[in-house]
């Protein structure tokens, strides 16, 4: 089979599922559950089928409506583009991976809430969001996968809403976020405006031959809606509300996914593929770090003081973010050095093992919510007694996340730490102090987690299967890529930042060598 | 509502539910679209909601059907969509190839898929917009 035949089904499939939702619905309770598993299913072997085709043929370039993108008569795109390199493929499987693993955990986590039809319509459709912006070649384009991801995850941060704090944390976000997704589009609309495509490749030219002010306001304007998406850090304060007051299969595919494929993602895609020739690298790089270093420092001290086990995760999130964007960020002061290339590849890295590590602390917290009824962690204390199966899981969650050897948070966190070491010593440091207030936070959760048992948990017990299974995977996932960190980092990850930093490759696929 | 309203609204409803479909429908050949004339539509159902009162509106208002035909118009949009799959997503196989809708531009049946895809997308707006405001009158009560 043509293996860019199969990208189309990518966006096809979770569509027709979340279309036929309503329908679905009317045969009852079972039928939806198995068709939210089934289609996200698909959507996993697609995404997989996608990742491998990428992998090894190369970059794919999709055009909607036609063979080709370019005008009839004229040598310029003029269609909506698709294109995937080794970056976006991985942010596919990453994707549709863990979606799958959080629509299998509702389940049994959602079974006791109502108007779940529109729950599995809404997972899917934020799922879709999500593939959209990592496949898509165009800037409107992504910013319509950007607002689908966007309302569906307003909806869902608040789909509980007969709590308060279910409502609160959704107005918050929605208000806020909005306001961000206007600042993209008002960015796109002033590059349009002044260059008159919204192709990304070809924009990357137009940009480069004619550099202009409007294009860097709209930069700023990219950057700033962007890190909001990806809850850095003077605006990370909807995250640490929206994680925790978000049903757990979906703050696991808030943090897991959300942030970083509508923040890091986007904004890598935009600052290297768009603007790659024509900004000044190293100050808009050092504009990342700065912001990279208040985020580590801010989200993974405030991880410390919380008694609140989602919020904890939440504001560790923050913190993780603050690493991708310090490797991000010196993938483009450094951008060209040996430097720059292992700590965008370290960024990249991080990106796919902290939605791993993350879900699966996620789905815990929300087993220990589902058993115990409560997130506050003074309460839990000897949850290994009578939850060992889930406890041992965050063990693994938790040491991969503070990036301990043998698990998959090492590699990643060593990539990130030796560049931002090699580039400037200050910011190692900064990284180092980060890991050591994460370390911190954690250490306190398992020291809870193994303390003798509370009279409340001692009624608790692990959870079902459907609820176990996911964070099997995810566990198993965890340590098999913890085995062979540098043979993943060598084959996929420095790839997948060269194909990041390889603009005019990007260009070329685009214009098809012409 | 009052007598002179419910009146005037049995008049106005059938004729901005005619206005709203002819938008539709003519959506590849005047300004308007699906869009525009699913919401003229949707109007037309408020107008009824408003003059008449939730409890004519409850005795009409079917949720199932509102939601199932809402998904069948994101169906049908994404099934048109898939006709021209041999050559690409999107692709108006309809326009290049026929049978039908390939007419001389400028009549009813051209554009391909355009006319199929303004109707689902009607169909979808209107069955929405009726479905949110529905939800919201139903709301609970004012005070907790």
């Amino acid at each position: 089979m043509n293996c860019e035949a199969i990208l189309p089904y990518l966006i096809i499939v979770p569509l027709f599922g979340a279309f036929s939702m309503p329908i679905i619905n009317l045969a009852g309770r079972k039928a939806r559950e198995a068709w939210a598993v089934i289609i996200s299913g698909i959507t996993l072997l697609i995404g997989s089928a996608v990742f491998y085709a990428v992998y090894e043929n190369g970059p794919i370039l999709y055009t909607l409506g036609a063979k080709s993108p370019l005008g009839q008569g004229v040598s310029f795109p003029v269609r909506i583009v698709w294109e995937v390199d080794l970056l976006s493929a991985l942010m596919v499987l990453m994707v549709t991976l863990v979606a799958f693993l959080a629509v299998v955990y509702s389940l049994g986590y959602m079974k006791h809430d109502t108007g779940l039809d529109k729950y599995y319509t809404l997972i899917l459709v934020l799922e879709l969001g999500m593939l959209g912006i990592a496949i898509t070649g165009d800037l409107f384009n992504f910013y319509v996968f950007l607002e689908i991801m966007s309302i569906a995850s307003y909806a869902l941060v608040a789909f509980r809403n007969d709590t308060w704090e279910g409502i609160e944390a959704g107005i918050k976000y929605m208000f806020t976020g909005s306001i961000a997704s206007s600042l993209v589009l008002l960015g796109i609309a002033l590059l349009y405006g002044e260059y008159g495509t919204l192709t990304m490749g070809y924009l990357a030219v137009k940009l480069a031959q004619n550099p202009t002010v409007v294009a860097k306001v709209a930069l700023a304007f990219f950057i700033a809606g962007l890190l909001f998406k990806s809850g850095a850090s003077p605006v990370h304060m909807w995250l640490a509300d929206a994680h925790p007051a978000a049903p757990s299969s979906i703050s696991a595919m808030l943090s897991g996914l959300v942030i970083k494929i509508g923040g890091v993602y986007a904004l890598a895609r935009i600052l290297f593929s768009i603007y790659g020739a024509s900004v000044g690298m190293k100050t808009v790089g050092w504009i990342i770090i700065l912001f990279a270093c208040i985020t580590l420092i801010v989200g993974n001290a405030m991880a410390v003081i919380q008694t609140d086990m989602k919020r904890l995760l939440a504001y560790s999130s923050v913190g993780q973010i603050g690493y991708i964007l310090l490797g991000l960020g010196i993938g483009l002061a450094a951008y060209g050095s040996r430097t720059g290339d292992i700590a965008l590849a370290g960024a990249v890295y991080h990106t796919f093992n902290h939605a791993l590590m993350k879900a699966l602390l996620f789905l815990i917290a929300g087993a220990v919510i589902h058993e115990l009824g409560t997130r506050n962690l003074n309460e839990l204390s000897g949850l290994a007694k009578t939850m060992p199966k889930t406890t041992f899981a965050f063990l693994i969650g938790a040491a991969a996340i503070i990036g301990m050897p043998p698990l998959n948070g090492f590699a990643s966190k060593w990539l990130i730490y030796e560049s931002s070491a090699i580039f400037n010593p200050v910011l190692g440091a900064i990284a180092i102090i980060g890991t050591a207030f994460c370390t911190a936070a954690y250490v306190r959760v398992i020291y809870t987690f193994f303390g003798r048992p509370s009279e409340r948990v001692m009624t608790a017990k692990d959870p079902e299967a459907s609820m176990l299974w996911p964070m099997t995977i995810l566990v198993l996932a965890i340590i098999v890529m913890g085995l062979f960190p540098w043979q993943i980092s060598d084959k996929v990850m420095i790839p997948a930042a060269k194909a990041l930093e390889n603009q005019l490759g990007y260009i070329a696929t685009l214009m098809g060598g012409a | 509502m009052g007598l002179i309203v419910k009146t005037t609204a049995r008049v106005t409803i059938p004729l901005i539910g005619i206005f709203g479909s002819y938008i539709v429908m003519h959506g590849h050949l005047t300004p308007g679209g699906g869009f525009q004339g699913g919401a003229t539509i949707a109007g037309a159902g408020i107008l009824f909601l408003i003059a008449f009162g939730l409890g004519e509106m409850k005795k009409r208002y079917n949720k199932n059907l509102y939601s199932a035909l809402e998904g069948l118009g994101g169906l049908a949009f994404l099934g048109v969509a898939m006709l021209g799959m041999s050559v690409a997503f999107f692709y108006n196989t309809l326009w290049h190839n026929g049978p039908v809708l390939n007419g001389k531009p400028g009549t009813l049946l051209s554009a391909g898929f355009l006319p199929i895809m303004n109707l689902a997308v009607g169909l979808k707006v209107f069955t929405g917009l009726v479905s949110a405001l529905t939800a919201i009158a139903l709301w609970r009560r004012w005070k907790g």
